[in-house]
């Protein structure tokens, strides 16, 4: 049982107490659901907020047709390559051929091949790239060309369309056709012709429109610029090919055909006006769009990198008295770490690629340009930042001409719930800390108090049960208290039967004693009476004279009487012992010659056994009471000659580490396993009910361990097989 | 003249049992079962001996009590304790307050007789002249066995009838072991081993008092005791 105990996970009362602790932990978990809750809400809020905002602006665009005028939104529809796009260009550029100052160049030029050849007498040499883009007053146009052969113009040479040109024609406002040719005789600054429909007239140089021509390994470039009070909304491009000097042009390639007023595209550069009312909306800290039926950007405002929507606060900046305080340091370097490991930061560098700077697209813009104003919640490209975008239709003559779309990123919301989680994640961490501290104290307390008093009650009872020390009686007023109280009255209670059992053979003895003399002494005088009464009537009857005088009775009675009277002052050897004992000096002896001695007596009384002692030393010195250690002697021989069966008994004595050893060995009958430990208690006789010679109460060797414990010593019994038997050991300290 | 012999005794039983047995002896008994009524009686005339019971009705010590006052009457007067009570502790208490034999009841009534007779005989032997042809020498000690006397060195030791016997059996046969057996048929005693262990103690005790040097009574581990009487001893004091 107790074996199989030891193996079991001892559960202890702190541990108990810290599991039923570890239901603090749902209170941070209903405060993590509170703040996402409270996040949900403010998300529903930004969202109102967002359509709010989308309504307002398209509010000012609706019917407001000549903003969308002279722009190609009245289009049913828009081709690429020909309805071009001017972007906003941020900075200025430098007419040199290069396209390094044209940002984002590759992605928002337009390739031009065979798709978009005019004609072409020979196979196709050429194909070219170009990008359009729009600064302060004038448009700029980015021309990458590809040719096998650049053909410039003879220096002599009076036409201008037997080499390698450029056909550039466009609208003005009152949406006449002008049409230009750039066509050089060198590389260098370009030479812009304005040219007429009637092809007989002189070409008319352009000075308005200047640009750049480069030779590049794989043909030109011609980067140039228009001013844009001359320019409509339509505009087309196209590149003659010439392949021999003053020869006939063998393929053109452009964006429509420029030599038409109906065959142009259009062009689309972002609206100043729109831009102008949408400027007044950019001051609430969301990213703003007005796109046309096809999704082309006519003005934007603000960025999304800053749109973090209204919640967002600019955190005040610490001040220096609160950097430098310990728990702003602490907080600084030891709680904030360890909340976002938890949570997650809102990135202010997020990449969306999602909207090119002039074509949006998107569910929410397709349904908006459906008249439905919708909002919709969409990762970033980069899935770092969440957007929420809305768009609401702009109606002009009950037609969708276009949609404001405004986005806002949740950062502003995500910062203010990371706050509000920093918060509580303190506040908890404090109660939690502060909780735990307590716990643990507390329960340290209680199970040591209790470890306490188990320890006091083990203590109080010996091995064998008997009652060896008092517990101190506990103050407290609490349960434990109260236990520590029952378990010392208990303890008290059977320390005072235990003495009561202890004394009782004293007791016992000594209330039969009178009695005892009372019937002794009658019996006495009854002898004597009966000696006097024989000894006069001497004659009369003398068989009763034969019978040794006494009647036999009175005999029989006093022979009982005697037994009854050793029984007694058996009994009582124990308690006279004690006494005894706490008066007797320690002498300092030799206590080899005391065990040899009596040995040498034991050999005489018992005359028929054998006894051995065994011993390597010659002297022993001992401290202690002699006649005691004799007595000792006496009983435990008395045992082992009681037990032997071969009538031999072997004694040995040894000393070591500051003891002396004594081994008495008989051989006989083995001890039952259970009264091994017993066997040294009062009243416990192993003996069987065969016929005694002498009574046995069991005494015998109770004096034997009292006498062991006066000395500090030990006595136990222990069986040994082959042959079978008994030692008995008792080891006495010598150093005392 | 007869002697008169007091037995303060509260069981009626005991006392009648040990008149009755003084009676056939020839001793004129009286016998009182309390402290109050001895005590009138004892302010009256004083017996020759007086047998006292320890625990007497109510009182714990009424004999101890009794044995007091009656050793304040008179020095010589024989007391002895006849009790129940066998500790070492109530037996130190009684001779201490000038009993001269504390006896256990379990004691036989010849042996009780026969110290009654040997106190009378002691009180008698003092009346007359000492006579050489009842005392032994041993060493420094002598004996006298009359009077029941014992000096060392001249000076007297005072012993009590048991211890008395006991030394005189050892004395008797110097260098002889005596096991506790036979000192108790000589000391006419009957008692378990401890009880001669502890007479022998306070034996020993009387006669340091006297001699701090005295060591003749050796015990010999395992068999008994034995009067030393060798020439080392003697020739110290001699």
């Amino acid at each position: 049982m107790t074996s199989r105990k030891a193996f079991q996970l001892r559960f202890g009362l702190r541990a108990k107490l810290l599991l039923l602790s570890s239901f603090l932990f749902i209170i941070p978990w209903f405060g993590y659901q509170y703040v996402w809750e409270m996040e949900k809400y403010l998300r529903f809020g930004q969202e109102q907020t967002l359509v709010g905002t989308a309504r307002a602006l398209a509010t000012a665009l609706h019917e407001r047709e000549n903003l969308f005028k002279n722009q190609a939104s009245f289009l049913p529809n828009v081709e690429q390559g020909k309805d071009l796009y001017g972007y906003q260009l941020t900075e200025a550029i430098q007419l040199d051929g290069l396209h390094n100052d044209w940002p984002y160049f590759s992605q928002r030029a337009h390739f031009y091949n065979h798709q978009q050849q005019l004609f072409a007498n020979e196979p196709l040499s050429l194909n070219f790239k170009a990008s359009v883009g729009k600064y302060d007053k004038y448009l700029y146009l980015f021309f990458q060309v590809v040719d096998n052969q650049v053909i410039f113009r003879g220096k002599n040479s009076r036409s201008i369309i037997n080499n390698d040109h450029l056909a550039l024609s466009f609208s003005d406002q009152n949406n006449n056709l002008n049409r230009f040719i750039i066509s050089n005789k060198q590389a260098g600054w370009i030479s812009a012709f304005s040219i007429t429909e009637n092809t007989d007239d002189i070409p008319k140089p352009a000075p308005h429109i200047q640009g750049h021509w480069l030779i590049t390994p794989q043909g030109y470039n011609i980067e140039l610029r228009v001013p844009l009070k001359t320019l409509g909304d339509k505009i087309a491009f196209a590149f003659f090919d010439i392949n021999q000097p003053a020869g006939e042009v063998v393929s053109a390639i452009g964006s429509a055909d420029p030599s038409k007023l109906e065959s142009l595209g259009t062009i689309l550069v972002p609206s100043p006006e729109i831009e102008r009312i949408v400027k007044g909306m950019r001051y609430t800290n969301s990213s703003i769009w007005v796109v046309d039926q096809h999704h082309r950007v006519l003005a934007s405002a603000g960025s999304l990198k800053s749109a973090s929507g209204v919640w967002h606060e600019k955190e005040k900046p610490a001040s220096e008295s609160e950097k430098s305080s310990l728990w702003y340091q602490f907080k600084q370097q030891v709680l904030l770490p360890l909340y976002y490991k938890v949570l997650t930061k809102p990135p202010t560098d997020f990449i969306d690629k999602l909207y090119d700077a002039r074509h949006l697209s998107g569910e929410h813009i397709v349904s908006a340009l459906t008249g439905k104003a919708t909002s919709q919640w969409r990762l970033t490209t980069d899935k770092q930042a969440l957007v929420l975008s809305a768009a609401y239709p702009i109606f002009i003559n009950n037609k969708v001409q276009g949609a404001v779309i405004v986005e806002e990123t949740t950062n502003g919301i995500r910062t203010l719930r990371n706050r509000a989680l920093e918060k509580l994640f303190t506040v908890i961490l404090a109660i939690m800390i502060l909780g735990a501290l307590t716990f643990i104290i507390f329960a340290t307390r209680i199970s040591s108090r209790i470890r306490h008093l188990s320890t006091q009650a083990e203590q109080a009872i010996d091995t064998q049960g008997r009652i060896i020390g008092e517990m101190s009686v506990s103050t407290s007023h609490d349960e434990i208290g109260d236990l520590s109280r029952s378990f010392t009255t208990a303890v008290n209670r059977l320390s005072e039967y235990n003495h009561y059992l202890e004394s009782m053979s004293s007791r016992l003895s000594h209330e039969l004693r009178t009695p005892i003399a009372v019937v002794k002494t009658s019996l006495e005088n009854l002898a004597l009476q009966e000696k006097q009464r024989l000894s006069t009537d001497e004659n009369i009857d003398k068989s009763i004279d034969e019978n040794n005088g006494i009647n036999p009775y009175i005999e029989r009675a006093q022979t009982g009487i005697n037994t009854l009277n050793l029984i007694l002052t058996n009994m009582s050897e124990a308690t006279r012992l004690e006494q005894m004992l706490t008066r007797t000096d320690k002498v300092v002896f030799d206590l080899k010659t005391v065990v040899s001695g009596c040995i040498a007596g034991y050999r005489q009384v018992y005359s028929d056994f054998t006894f051995d002692l065994n011993t390597e030393i010659s002297k022993l010195t001992f401290r202690g009471s002699p006649e005691h250690i004799v007595q000792l002697l006496d009983k435990v021989i008395n045992n082992a000659v009681e037990f032997s069966q071969d009538k031999v008994i072997t004694l040995e004595l040894k000393h070591r580490n500051g003891h002396a050893e004594l081994l008495i060995n008989n051989n006989g009958i083995l001890l039952p396993e259970l009264l091994s430990e017993s066997l040294f208690d009062s009243m416990v006789s192993l003996r069987n009910n065969k016929k005694q010679e002498q009574p046995h109460l069991g005494l015998g060797l109770y004096i034997a361990r009292l006498i062991c414990q006066f000395h500090q010593g030990e006595i136990s019994a222990e069986n040994h097989h082959s042959p079978d038997g008994v030692t008995i050991k008792i080891v006495l300290p010598t150093k005392v | 003249m007869t002697k008169r012999i007091a037995i303060v005794e509260d069981e009626a039983a005991i006392r009648e049992n040990y008149a009755d047995v003084l009676r056939t002896q020839g001793y004129q008994v009286q016998t009182y079962a309390n402290r109050e009524t001895a005590t009138q009686a004892f302010n009256l005339r004083l017996p020759n001996l007086v047998i006292l019971d320890i625990g007497l009705n109510e009182e714990y010590d009424g004999g101890f009590v009794l044995c007091q006052q009656l050793r304040a009457k008179s020095a010589s007067l024989p007391i002895i304790f006849l009790t129940a009570r066998d500790n070492d502790f109530d037996t130190v208490s009684g001779l201490r307050i000038g009993a001269d034999d504390y006896l256990t009841k379990d004691i036989s009534l010849p042996h009780l007789t026969a110290r009654i007779s040997a106190l009378f005989r002691r009180q008698e032997a003092f009346k007359q002249p000492v006579s050489d042809e009842h005392i032994t020498k041993t060493g420094p000690l002598t004996i006298d066995s009359l009077r029941m006397t014992i000096t060392w060195h001249k000076k007297p030791i005072d012993l009590t009838i048991t211890e008395f016997w006991l030394v005189h059996a050892l004395a008797k046969h110097p260098g002889h072991v005596k096991n506790r057996t036979q000192l108790m048929t000589d000391s006419k005693i009957y008692v378990d081993d401890s009880t001669i262990t502890s007479h022998i103690k306070r034996i020993r005790k009387k006669f340091i008092k006297t001699d701090e040097s005295f060591d003749c009574i050796e015990t010999v581990y395992g068999m008994g005791y034995r009067w030393l009487s060798d020439i080392d001893n003697t020739s110290e004091h001699d």
